[in-house]
């Protein structure tokens, strides 16, 4: 059952910064509450404070300009999902979104809540890592920018501090011939990744060498990680299969996968060399078309 | 042109307008005058002595009403085997002992839940544990922990069914196969959880208001348990949301909640959580089955031998008959000219194992269809051939078991048969799997007042000619209530809109023992015929009288209008009839009384269904996954009463049968499951649900009312079978332990390429 | 402390005052005495608790009521217009789209959803619409027939 709390809806950033300022680790903040109410009905977590921040509307957008692309933190995931934009220029992120949870989920969370939740599992984290994202948190004190990969640091534990706000994630504009792609494996279509694979392939010009790539998997360690032996094996070399089998083995290697209920650590570790290998192919057709 | 009005044509649930407004009242959504909430304090441990019990400051917080333990009760044990005492052995609110993790030992009244939740960590119980043990295999040694008095190595059940010489036989057979696998648990996942509203009045008489599948079981269990008398005790079904075998009997919300009413005089709300309905409910019959099948080398099945030992759980619930229906369904479809089956149920400290949808015979049709598939292989023989080659037939009888007499199996056989030709030639990495099955409609087994089965109906004629329809059957989902109304009406020969039915109220309808083991239709179905009729034959006495020909069975009403029959333009309208009828009694009610019990039907059931399911499925090699793309099923079920209800449970069963083989399972350390959500419990969605697709048969039962038999049940037991069936015919490996994981099938996949190497 | 909750249910207007830690569900069930709507697991998981807010599908379980303050609320209790059933009501019933009954509130409020979004869903999306809800008697196949048919106009909304 929840414990009462008390409860507070500030219309502005300002506003929410500074009651996360007064009631520092008293205070949870809750946007859509698709993770965190589920904890609370569960008595695992039982804030004296809540800061509700849902009613914050300036933090809810999508921009697009020559640099790239800026989500606002309490973006729904159905919003990213069905917006036209993002379907155009950035579909990586519909297609993670179209397979995040319900359509119930996704209307009324946020792509932040669900980042700053910091569940190794989670479908945005290892897009966003792919993506080469920054984030920006703001405090009373001001703003600081991270990449995506710096913002998981453990099990459920992300990189903010008492009194802060992840506000804005920022996707740089792809290179040109620059593919990304993500999947997940489950059973159950709709079910939380057993592993999470995010591959982004940029080609050079010319004769088709990698130029940049970036392998980020989820569910493989305590927190979204980016396979960096996998990407020394493709970067700057003409792909082929062969590469990728490669690549894969060496993400199943560096991977920290563990046993659950799920899957053991030794499947873990096979499914990551085997979609490392999907979604480096995948990612290199998209990059050529692109 | 169909023969019948009703029956046979699809119809709107009589339920249906209160079920689509959200309009029907659930006991979830019961809420009485001065009612008050409770929740139950479960056993932390799987195997502990309870030493003490302090819940003094429980009782001091604000809103908490009453708090009780075992020793609040009148000190008996219960079981739903009421005629074998050594059976009955589950206090429910545990007096000495708990024996699983999930085992009552208080509960809490309180003026809201949240209250009530607060309370239960106010309660101190100081508990002893015990060394506890949770595999069978582990529990039958002769060092394990013993859970039960007087019950040596844990077993307190063993079954044994046999017909000619197995041993013999195998001496002849050309080709034997000797097979293991492990069937898993799985939870029945009833979307209302079970749930009792009980009120005790003044007066000590006691209402209970639940969620089951039995009003019967219930009333009579709770009278055992309180010491009240079973007259005083009106057990009502409310609509249900969900039974599928876990709702018959006597749980840990109805008992709390009526021992606290008693204490307080008020009502008194439970409703379980859904991880308590994960840990602390029913589940059904994990088993580990032995088989041995000999054959002559053109296909001819000779013997076979099949043991088993389930896990029991903490209490035997209704796991002697799980116990007993595997075997007997291990000998199903097909005839065995020898045949032993030998089962033992061992007590272990998880939560109690019993009945669900199928009840022995998903684990049975699986480990059947998979060694009789891997047999086909051996001989070279194709699968359809070889059932059909050994296939039950009607008229067959299971030497000295049970006689079957309408059985459409070979008919199934060859739809599917078609079915598979009309599929072509499979993609790669696609298989279709076969697996064939037989299941009873109802048992004739009663272990619970008298040792036969048996229904009873009441329809009772307005001035109006409204038909009240008063039966103990109970609607938990699968349609009783339109079935039988269906049926009422077409004995009558009225409307379904002349039928209001009320059912499964003790206080006012007659005893039925419940919907399980598919029952209703065959058993409740011919009571409520019976009943019709006996009204329909007081009606054409007064139509004889006043059209005044030769004898009352030239008379029959059918739409309404009674009529001679040979010659139906000379009538009178029904509800003519029934207004004169009534006036000319002085107003006495015309009432009817049917009533069923299946004698001289064998010891199983008084008739079978059976059919062929397919399964396709396509498999990625790479990582073990694959995809349920279609499940086809042929069919018979006798005369299809209720078209729509029956699709509705062929394509419900896929989704639960489908699941066991596919995803759902309770993985457990020491003793506790470890998946009791929603969330990691893994469930058949829409995007994971196959295509299905009905192949009906006709046949006829004559044992059944207008010739109908079950619908409901048989159709979970092939779907396992027939997805590792396909499985195997896809990438070709054997998985013999459910459920039939991706993981499972890549390290399968694994072992099959080392070997080859 | 309670705090005011100033929202509409079903087109009526509501003014009421709650603990913050009320969820949603609970104020439609308990103090609005709208039991239509269920609850069916307490992970987010099952979506029998499924209502419309401002014309999406939410599960009303996992939701504070608080946060519903100056919305527009649907539930099951809203679909009929006075003794008419909605389209998907009336499909419902012919394609017997439902057993027990528990889930098809959840069901249809995710449907009604899906049809506003878009009315003329593939079968695909028509499974993605309620792949949030869980079903364990029908097997969907029944629900998606039922759906199918309206999309294809088979059934007039009542005015």
């Amino acid at each position: 059952m929840i414990k009462d709390f008390e409860h507070f809806a500030p219309k502005t950033l300002k506003e929410a910064l500074t009651l996360l300022d007064k009631y520092q680790d008293d205070c949870k903040v809750i946007c859509g509450g698709q993770s965190l109410l589920i904890l609370m009905r569960q008595g695992l977590v039982a804030p004296k404070y809540l800061v509700d921040i849902k009613g914050i509307s300036e933090l809810s957008y999508i921009k697009d300009d020559k640099d790239g692309l800026k989500i606002g933190a309490l973006t729904t995931h159905r919003t990213i999902e069905k917006s036209p934009l993002i379907k155009k220029k950035y579909p990586v992120l519909a297609e993670m979104e179209t397979r995040l949870a319900s359509i119930q989920t996704r209307n009324w969370g946020s792509i932040g809540g669900n980042i700053c939740h910091g569940d190794p599992a989670g479908d945005p984290a290892p897009v966003l890592i792919a993506l080469d994202a920054t984030l920006t948190v703001a405090g009373t004190k001001g703003e600081r920018n991270m990449p995506a990969e710096d913002f998981t640091l453990d099990y459920f534990e992300v990189a903010l501090e008492p009194g802060e706000l992840l506000t804005e994630i920022q996707i740089p504009a792809p290179p040109p011939r620059t593919g990304t792609v993500y999947t997940k494996f489950n059973i159950i279509e709709s079910d939380l990744a057993t592993v999470g694979v995010a591959v982004s392939v940029t080609l050079g010009s010319g004769d088709g060498v990698c130029q940049d790539v970036r392998i980020a998997l989820g569910a493989a360690a305590p927190m979204a990680m980016r396979a960096k032996k996998a990407e020394a094996v493709l970067k700057g070399k003409k792909i082929t299969d062969a590469l990728l089998a490669e690549a894969g083995e060496k993400a199943s290697t560096e991977a920290e996968p563990i046993s659950d209920i799920a899957a053991s650590e030794e499947y873990r570790r096979e499914l990551v060399k085997v979609l490392v290998k999907r979604m480096g192919n995948e990612a290199l057709a998209r990059a050529k078309r692109a | 042109m169909s023969k019948y009005s009703v029956i046979g044509t699809r119809v709107h649930r009589v339920d249906g307008p209160e079920k689509v407004t959200g309009s029907a009242k659930y006991t979830f959504d019961l809420v009485l005058p001065g009612m008050l909430y409770g929740k139950v304090l479960r056993s932390p441990y799987p195997h502990a002595k309870i030493l003490k019990i302090d819940a003094r400051k429980a009782k001091r917080l604000v809103g908490v009403k009453a708090v009780i333990t075992g020793k609040d009760t009148i000190g008996r044990k219960q079981g739903i085997w009421r005629r074998f005492p050594e059976l009955c052995d589950e206090e429910i609110l545990c007096r000495e002992k708990v024996r699983y993790i999930g085992d009552p030992v208080a509960a809490v009244a309180a003026i809201d839940e949240d209250t009530a939740e607060e309370a239960l960590d106010l309660i101190d119980v100081e508990y002893e544990p015990l060394p506890a043990v949770f595999d069978p295999l582990e529990a039958i040694k002769e060092d394990a922990p013993q859970i039960h008095d007087g019950v040596e190595l844990n077993i307190n059940i063993n079954r044994h069914i046999e017909w000619g010489d197995v041993d013999e036989a195998f001496e002849k057979c050309d080709h034997i196969r000797e097979d293991q696998y492990k069937c898993c648990p799985q939870a029945h996942v009833c979307m209302e959880t079970h749930d009792a509203v009980v009120s005790y009045d003044y007066g000590g008489k006691m209402t209970v208001w639940t969620s089951t599948q039995s009003s019967y079981y219930i009333q009579r269990l709770m009278a055992d348990m309180t010491g009240l008398r079973e007259g005083d005790i009106r057990v009502i079904k409310p609509p249900t949301g969900g039974g599928f075998g876990s709702k018959f009997e006597l749980d840990s919300a109805q008992f709390p909640a009526a021992i606290l009413s008693m204490k307080l005089c008020k009502p008194i709300k439970i409703v379980l959580s859904r991880e308590e309905e994960f840990t602390a409910t029913k589940r059904r019959t994990p088993m580990y089955y032995y088989l041995k099948l000999g054959a002559k080398k053109d296909g001819t099945l000779l013997a076979k031998e099949a043991r088993v030992i389930t896990e029991g759980g903490a209490y035997t619930a209704m796991g002697a008959t799980a116990l007993y229906l595997t075997g007997f369904f291990s000998s199903f479809p097909y005839k065995y000219p020898n045949y032993r089956y030998d089962g033992y149920r061992a007590y272990t400290n998880t939560a109690p194992t019993s009945a669900m949808r199928g009840f022995g015979a998903p684990q049975s049709t699986f480990v059947g269809e998979s060694q009789l598939d891997m047999m086909a292989e051996d001989l070279g023989i194709d699968p359809i051939e070889i059932r059909r080659k050994n296939g039950m037939t009607p008229n067959y009888e299971v030497p000295g078991q049970a006689f079957i007499q309408s059985c459409g199996l070979h008919q199934c056989l060859d739809k599917i048969e078609t079915h598979i030709k009309e599929r072509g030639k499979l993609p790669p990495n696609h298989g279709i799997g076969v697996s064939a099955y037989g299941f009873m409609s109802g048992g004739i087994f009663n272990w619970f007042d008298t040792p036969y089965a048996f229904s009873a109906a009441v329809v009772r004629i307005n001035v109006d000619g409204k038909v009240d329809l008063f039966t103990g059957a109970c609607d938990i989902g699968q349609g009783s209530d339109t079935t039988l109304s269906m049926i009422c009406a077409e004995e009558l020969g009225v409307k379904l809109e002349d039928i209001r039915i009320h059912a499964a109220d003790t206080g006012i309808c007659p005893p039925d023992l419940g919907a399980w083991g598919s029952r209703e239709t065959l058993m409740n179905g011919n009571a409520v015929k019976r009943a019709a009729a006996d009204c329909k034959r007081q009606l054409l006495e007064v139509a004889a009288a006043k059209m005044a020909p030769n004898i009352v069975y030239d008379f029959d009403i059918k739409d309404c209008w009674v009529h001679l029959v040979d010659r139906p333009e000379r009538g009178v309208s029904y509800y003519d009839i029934v207004k004169e009828a009534i006036r000319g009694r002085d107003g006495n009610a015309i009432m009817g009384r049917g009533y069923y019990t299946p004698h001289r039907k064998g010891m199983i059931s008084p008739a079978y269904s059976f059919g062929v399911q397919v399964a396709e499925v396509e498999v990625d090699p790479e990582t073990g996954r694959y995809k349920l793309i279609n499940v086809t099923t042929a069919h018979e079920s006798g005369t299809v009463i209720n078209p729509v209800g029956i699709e509705g449970q062929l394509e419900g069963a896929i989704m639960m049968a489908g699941g066991y083989g596919f995803c759902e399972d309770q993985p457990m350390d020491e003793g506790k499951i470890l998946n009791p959500s929603i969330a990691d419990y893994k469930l058949i969605r829409s995007l994971d649900m196959p295509e299905t697709e009905i192949l009906e048969i006709d046949t006829y039962e004559p044992e059944g009312p207008f010739g109908a038999k079950e619908a409901g049940e048989g159709l979970t037991n092939p779907t396992a079978g027939a997805i590792g069936n396909a499985v195997y015919k896809a990438v070709g490996v054997r998985i013999n332990d459910l459920p039939i994981t991706p993981e499972k099938v890549l390290r399968a996949l694994k072992e099959k390429q080392k070997k080859s190497k | 402390m309670k705090k005011e909750l100033k929202f509409k249910v079903n087109g009526q207007p509501y003014d009421i005052y709650v603990k913050p830690k009320t969820l949603l569900v609970e104020v439609l069930r308990d103090h609005l005495g709208l039991t239509g709507t269920k609850r069916g697991c307490n992970s987010s998981s099952c979506g029998a608790c499924t209502v419309m807010l401002n014309g999406m599908a939410v599960k009303s379980c996992s939701m504070l009521a608080l946060q519903a303050n100056g919305a527009d609320i649907m539930t099951v209790e809203g679909l009929a217009k006075g003794n008419k059933l909605h389209p998907l009501q009336e499909a419902f019933l012919d394609h017997g789209s439902y057993q027990c009954g528990f889930c098809t509130s959840g069901m249809l409020m995710a449907l009604r959803a899906l049809l506003e979004e878009n009315p003329k869903p593939t079968k695909e999306q028509i499974k993605e619409g309620i792949d949030g809800n869980i079903c364990r008697c029908t097997g969907y196949n029944s629900i998606i027939r039922a759906v199918t048919a309206v999309v294809k106009g088979e059934y007039k909304e009542a005015k």
